[in-house]
């Protein structure tokens, strides 16, 4: 079943970068306009001299690409879709937050709390590990569960090497100091 | 665990999502075999934020988890322990290799020593070794356990619904194994 999710993903990932590249090469393959992409190459010698004749593998590509578009129009799935994603791993993590964050030190985050028990506050701040913070005296009783509030963090996980031990300990947390409720402009 | 890297920064060893995407994908291909088949699953957890949620969704696709403290002998003594003839789990699926101390899962050697076969879960502190399926992925934090109980619920329901399907249309008669 998984199986053929990763045949048809593979196939639309492959459609798409087709139809991709079919667009940015169209973009100068704009150039070279005949009227009509589908026709043969032999026939180029009717159309008016101040359009450039295509031969070879200018004209096959036209072809294709005039096939495919057509293939998309019947098929329903012209344009990029919204969640499509094309981009490699590499590309994904040099954007995302944590890489584009740097180090974790001093960094203001917005997390969200999602469990309470008596003064201590769980918040996740969408790092691998969630954080716990004192309850503050002021403003006690706005901190509950779903609450979002302001952290600045310290460290995105509590671990260290102790003497004589082969691996890390880790506390499984991240470490954050709260500076309060994420404040929101009066509507 | 090296091979599943693909670096680290600043102290944070990256997983390659890459490969991660290649096993998840046989590993949730094999759930959906067993579970078309009518094997039994066993979700396995020792990570005590997801008990309720592993367990909320191994009902909810009509498979077993077991997310307490493990016996010794649930699976190498379990004609003593349960009395004879006892079916044991055609897959044990792993959403953390660990138990609460760091060490890996009594379930995974268990299961290895009874044939069972193993999907799990392994991120940069597991052991991949002995798991029929790796998966390396991070087992800690709850969006990601999330999608993984999304997903395994996600294949084993439509697995089943498939199965209900061919029967119908072949007439397959309900076997016993």
């Amino acid at each position: 079943m998984a199986a053929l999710c990763k045949a048809v993903c593979v196939a639309k990932r492959g459609a798409k970068l087709a139809r991709i590249s079919c667009r940015s090469l169209l973009a100068f393959g704009k150039l070279y306009s005949t009227g009509d992409t589908s026709e043969f190459p032999g026939n180029k010698e009717d159309t008016p001299t101040a359009e450039k004749k295509l031969s070879g593998f200018a004209a096959a590509f036209e072809l294709h690409s005039g096939l495919q578009q057509k293939h998309d129009i019947a098929a329903g799935t012209v344009g990029k879709s919204p969640g499509s994603n094309e981009h490699s791993f590499a590309t994904l993590l040099k954007q995302s937050p944590l890489v584009q964050m740097g180090t974790s030190k001093d960094k203001v985050a917005v997390g969200k709390i999602f469990h309470i028990v008596n003064n201590d506050l769980y918040v996740d701040f969408g790092g691998k590990f969630h954080c716990v913070c004192k309850r503050p005296a002021v403003d006690g009783e706005k901190y509950q569960r779903g609450s979002r509030v302001r952290l600045r963090l310290v460290d995105l996980e509590l671990t260290s090497r102790f003497l004589g031990a082969k691996t890390d300990t880790t506390l499984l947390e991240a470490d954050a100091v709260l500076l309060g409720l994420l404040e929101t402009k009066p509507k | 665990m090296e091979q599943y890297l693909f670096g680290c920064r600043l102290e944070q060893d990256i997983l390659d999502l890459d490969q991660t995407m290649e096993h998840l994908q046989q590993a949730l291909n094999f759930t959906a075999h067993v579970a078309y088949r009518r094997g039994i699953i066993l979700f396995v957890s020792r990570n005590r934020q997801f008990t309720h949620l592993i367990e909320s969704m191994a009902r909810d696709c009509g498979e077993y988890a077991h997310c307490r403290y493990w016996q010794g002998g649930l699976l190498t003594n379990a004609n003593v322990q349960y009395g004879k003839g006892v079916r044991l789990p055609d897959l044990i699926v792993f959403l953390s290799t660990l138990n609460n101390v760091f060490q890996q899962h009594v379930a995974v050697r268990d299961a290895a020593k009874m044939n069972i076969p193993t999907v799990g879960i392994v991120d940069s502190n597991c052991n991949p070794s002995l798991l029929t399926y790796p998966v390396p992925g991070n087992d800690d934090s709850g969006p990601a356990v999330e999608l993984y109980c999304k997903l395994f619920r996600m294949t084993i329901n439509r697995a089943k619904d498939k199965r209900r399907q061919m029967e119908i249309l072949y007439g397959l008669k309900s076997q016993n194994d």
